[in-house]
């Protein structure tokens, strides 16, 4: 009897020696563990991977050619007749009879390469100048602080330029083009990124495990790489998924302002919408398809990223 | 990692012993700080940066630690004792003294000697979760400091990790969990397995047991003690809790607005200090025992601590000490033996 | 009948409990400690008793509940950075609010049971907190005169002049020199000392019969934490305002307490008045936070007798004692079910205490 009670007390000190509960795992398991139970985070998951489904498979699914002038004769400009949707075509045809369904799911592909190039473009450049103005200041003594003033007034500088000037500057450089887009908007994103690693690396830089690799004797290089980078990227990769968002929508309005495809047959959502535009009156529709699909996706990635931002931060990370 | 060179098994450190003669006078001392100063500038001004002064966090200040000794600095917050702790490691640039650790000069060593040399000196931290990468486990927390200084194969890292664990009372299951997964008592055995691992001459304990619940503190200063015997390792233990500092250290100094104030013994300054802050802080004590504590009379100190930038002249306690008079606002009381082996700085026998 | 009885607390964060049937009384002029190490639910008590705890669901609501915390409402106090910490460390969640059963009956009438508006009334007026981090517990953009006033006008109609004339009495009384000069002062000009001053200060504005003050402290230097018992010590005596002490410090509490309770994992598991306590402890917990702390009276080095284990290897009370896998003395009737709290003036919770006296 007695044996049983003591077995049953090990059992318990067993239990609670070795419980391992929700709080196991490296951080980045955590934070996905978290995520999986919001909301916010599974709603915009599911928009982005539609979206990104759709971009992937759009031009093997799409039910007709989206340059075809297919319905061409349909179609009357100055009378305003704009066919709507019908069994046919679900979405309608534009101005030159094309299928209004087909050229937004192809679109998709051309906006998501956009946005992806444009903020790996300025995720790269921006963490490399920020990276390396953190660690020049952190540990270049005095001649490194001064590197790091350089590079960060001129980073302010550029901060102050507004994007759209920055963009049509790149634009008439370059000539209109969907890479003249994608460099202009992910130059536009350079200084952001490169004041938002900067800023996470030297709080990491001042914690007390920095100091602790320092006592140890770890080489400086090592501890930029292994110990203040690692620890800093977490509001820097959030950042990127709300720029994704905001890159999306630049696309678009470079491309609108003319800047993007210059072939007029291509389908990409800001082309369309800018094609829209003449027949706004007559056919809100043609803008409104490629207006929805644009704010749809831009708001999938922002849920994504506020989700992402939420489940990273330390405050919430240590109550749970 | 697989590329890493494959040294025997040897901590590179010892190969380049110093020439033990001229420390063997003096045999069994492993620290020596003379007249250490860190002085922190501040600076004004925006476009053109110019220093309107300096923070005297640590202004002179000397001691030395035997070999296997424990000498512990206690003082309240803004004393320097953090600033002083962290000079000695040359974490912290020191303005101007020496520290030498084995007889050789600390202080003049830089770049990559500087570095090499860190393995004979370490340094346990207050906060342990915060002084732990929280993204590398305990394999990579303990191996680090030997692969950084080229110790040993893979394996053997591996190995040396698990039998520091183990000197600190942690399995070695724990190798492949994360600092957040521990407890406090936890993190700060694997922070001190850490510092361990190098096998180190010195290790500096910054509040080492402040951070954590009480029925854990004991549980870390009774390992400290047992690691002590275990390494033959010297500390210099900074704390604010003169009663752990008394359980730790062989030796005490008392740490006044970066300086010291009084240093002996430590059965003896808690017996017969002589210095009224060293007094006034000993009665200030609370202790867990309400008959003391009924009977006790208590020295209430006046006022707050004075700014570091900007020290009182002569005595820097005199604004706060019951009995200062005005010699102290004037001559700035010598560090002089008062007994065998007691210094104090004060103008008085009190 | 003390001036507050606590009957039968439970708080419960979703599936945690925090406090688990803790039972006490504060008797006016009186001190009472709650002692116990972090995540015991001492400090959960005591935003329980003044209603401050988060109620329904939502983390959101967690702020404003708490903006409550440090009257007035107006410009008002910003919300306690210490708070939200104690609720997380008493392994509350982020998530939905606390469950709070039980009673807390002051001078008559059940806190537990007010409504949040006649319990915002009787905040700051009849009971008033003192929270262990001075700094985020006063707004930083308010000078700290204006903050006391605040306090004056709102529970005691004083205005203008008279308000100010109050609130350098107050900073006075409280030890604060040239207190005219003070009012004008923003919180970061102040030591943190003298925060904590200002803190007792606004708690004792409105002359409260009970005051809690949390942990006050443990985030000041001991000389300076000897002032602060002396003036807290002090109020007791002049004023017999009744203080429940929560403190994880022995020392602290047979400095200043009369009763004490002892907290581990949401239950009292001994409770004596304070010189009982200390001459013979009985709960095996007691006696090993009492062997933990190094003493400056005893002889040097004597070896410390650490609890074993972490607070974290704690069982469910309706299992057995939580305390048992910490325990030396641990055997099978431990096990048994709870253990009950035996004895009226010194009663403890432990099983095998007749084996361990």
């Amino acid at each position: 009897m007695t044996t049983a009670k003591i077995e049953k007390l090990d059992r318990l000190i067993e239990a609670t020696a070795t419980a391992r509960d929700a709080k196991t795992g490296s951080l980045w398991r955590q934070s996905i563990r978290r995520m999986r139970h919001s909301p916010m985070a599974l709603t915009g998951a599911i928009i982005v991977g539609l979206f990104v489904l759709v971009a992937v498979v759009g031009p093997w699914v799409a039910p007709y050619d989206p340059t075809a002038q297919t319905w061409g004769r349909e179609v009357f400009l100055n009378q305003n007749i704009f066919p709507g949707p019908r069994p046919e075509n679900w979405f309608g045809l534009d101005h030159l009879g094309r299928d209004m369904f087909s050229r937004m799911i192809v679109g998709a592909r051309q906006t998501l390469l956009v946005g992806v190039v444009a903020t790996f473009i300025g995720f790269i450049a921006g963490a490399f100048i920020g990276g390396v103005a953190a660690a020049a200041g952190t540990f270049g003594g005095r001649w490194g602080e001064r590197v790091e003033a350089v590079i960060m007034r001129a980073v302010d500088v550029a901060l102050a330029i507004p994007m759209l000037l920055l963009a049509l500057s790149v634009a008439a450089l370059l000539g209109p083009s969907l890479r003249t887009v994608m460099i202009a908007v992910g130059v536009a994103q350079i200084p952001i990124f490169a004041r938002l690693l900067r800023g996470s690396m030297l709080a990491q830089a001042h914690s007390d495990y920095v100091l602790a690799a320092i006592a140890i004797g770890v080489p400086k290089g090592r501890i930029v790489v292994s110990h203040i980078l690692p620890n800093s990227l977490g509001p820097v990769i959030v950042q990127a998924t709300l720029v994704l968002a905001t890159a999306i929508i630049e696309a678009a309005a470079l491309s609108y302002l003319g800047l993007g495809n210059p072939d007029p047959g291509s389908a990409e959502w800001g082309t369309m919408l800018a094609d829209a535009q003449r027949f706004l009156s007559g056919a809100p529709q043609l803008a409104i398809y490629p207006a929805v699909g644009i704010i749809v996706t831009a708001l999938g990635f922002t849920l994504l990223g506020e989700a992402m931002r939420e489940s990273l931060d330390p405050r919430l990370r240590r109550q749970e | 990692m697989s590329t890493e060179q494959t040294e025997p098994h040897v901590p590179a450190q010892r190969t380049e012993e110093p020439d033990l003669s001229a420390a063997a006078t003096a045999s069994t001392r492993l620290l020596e700080v003379e007249d250490l100063k860190v002085h922190f500038p501040i600076r004004r001004g925006i476009v053109v940066e110019r220093t309107v002064g300096h923070v005297q966090a640590v202004d002179g200040v000397g001691l030395g630690i035997d070999s296997g000794g424990t000498y512990g600095l206690v003082g309240e917050s803004g004393c320097g004792k953090t600033t002083f702790g962290r000079a000695v490691l040359r974490l912290e640039e020191p303005t101007a003294g020496r520290v030498r650790l084995g007889g050789e000069e600390v202080t003049a060593m830089k770049g990559e000697r500087l570095r090499r040399f860190r393995s004979r000196m370490q340094m346990v931290f207050q906060d342990p979760l915060g002084s732990l990468n929280p993204r590398h486990n305990v394999d990579m927390l303990l191996s680090e400091p030997l692969k950084v200084h080229g110790v040993g194969s893979k394996a053997e890292r591996r190995k040396l990790a698990v039998e520091t664990l183990d000197a600190v009372g942690l399995p070695k299951s724990v190798l492949e969990r994360f600092p957040h997964e521990f407890s406090g008592g936890q993190r700060q055995r694997l922070g001190i397995a850490r510092a361990l691992m190098l096998r180190p001459d010195l290790i500096v304990c910054d509040e080492p047991v402040s951070a954590l619940d009480v029925s854990i503190q004991a549980q870390v200063m009774n390992l400290l003690d047992e690691l002590q015997d275990e390494f033959g390792l010297t500390y210099l233990v900074i704390a604010h809790d003169l009663a752990v500092v008394r359980h730790l250290s062989d030796r005490v100094g008392v740490m006044y607005l970066g300086k010291l104030v009084e240093e002996a013994d430590s059965e003896t300054i808690y017996e017969r200090p002589r210095h009224p802050y060293t007094k006034a802080l000993l009665s200030a004590v609370p202790q867990p025992d309400p008959e003391v504590e009924a009977n006790r009379e208590r020295i209430i100190l006046k006022g707050d601590l004075p700014s570091p930038a900007n020290p009182p002249s002569g005595c820097r306690f005199r604004t706060r000490c019951p009995w200062a008079e005005d010699i102290c606002a004037e001559v700035e009381p010598e560090w002089r033996e008062a007994a065998g082996g007691h210094k104090v700085a004060c103008h008085f026998d009190l | 009948m003390a001036l507050l009885e606590v009957e039968d607390l439970r708080v419960a964060f979703g599936a945690s409990t925090a406090v688990d049937g803790v039972s006490f009384s504060v008797p006016e002029g009186k001190v009472v400690g709650l002692v116990g190490e972090s995540g015991c639910g001492k400090s959960v008590t005591s935003l329980a008793i003044m209603g401050l705890l988060p109620k329904g669901r939502g983390r959101k609501a967690r702020q404003p509940v708490l903006a409550a915390a440090s009257e007035p409402v107006g410009s008002g106090l910003k919300a306690t950075a210490a708070a939200p910490q104690s609720i997380a460390a008493s392994g509350g969640r982020s998530r939905g609010g606390a469950d709070v059963n039980g009673r807390a009956v002051f001078d008559g009438t059940d806190l537990l049971s007010l409504a949040p508006a006649a319990m915002r009334r009787r905040r700051g007026k009849d009971l008033a907190m003192v929270f262990q981090d001075p700094l985020s517990s006063l707004n930083p953009v308010v000078p700290i005169g204006r903050q006391i006033t605040e306090v004056l006008e709102r529970h005691r109609g004083l205005k203008g002049d008279k308000a100010s004339k109050e609130a350098a009495n107050l900073l006075d009384r409280v030890g604060i020199p040239d207190p005219t000069r003070r009012l004008k002062e923003y919180p970061h000009q102040l030591s943190g000392g003298m925060r904590q001053r200002v803190l007792i200060a606004i708690a004792v504005a409105c002359a409260p019969r009970l005051l809690i003050a949390d942990e006050p402290t443990t985030a000041l230097d001991v000389t300076i934490q000897a002032q602060i018992l002396e003036l807290l010590k002090d109020l007791v005596e002049t004023e017999g305002t009744a203080l429940l002490m929560i403190t994880h410090d022995l020392g602290v509490v047979a400095g200043i307490c009369d009763e004490v309770n002892v907290l581990y994992s949401g239950r009292v598991v001994e409770s004596a008045p304070v010189r009982e306590l200390f001459a013979r402890p009985t709960h095996p917990y007691t006696i090993g936070l009492l062997g933990s702390i190094p003493r400056l009276d005893l002889p040097i080095h004597e070896p410390l007798t650490p609890i074993r284990g972490s607070i974290a290897d704690v069982i469910r009370w309706h299992d057995g004692c939580a305390f048992a896998p910490r325990c030396d003395r641990v055997a099978a009737p431990c096990v048994e079910g709870e253990p009950a709290l035996v004895g009226a003036v010194h009663a403890h919770r432990c099983v095998m205490a007749e084996e361990v006296a």
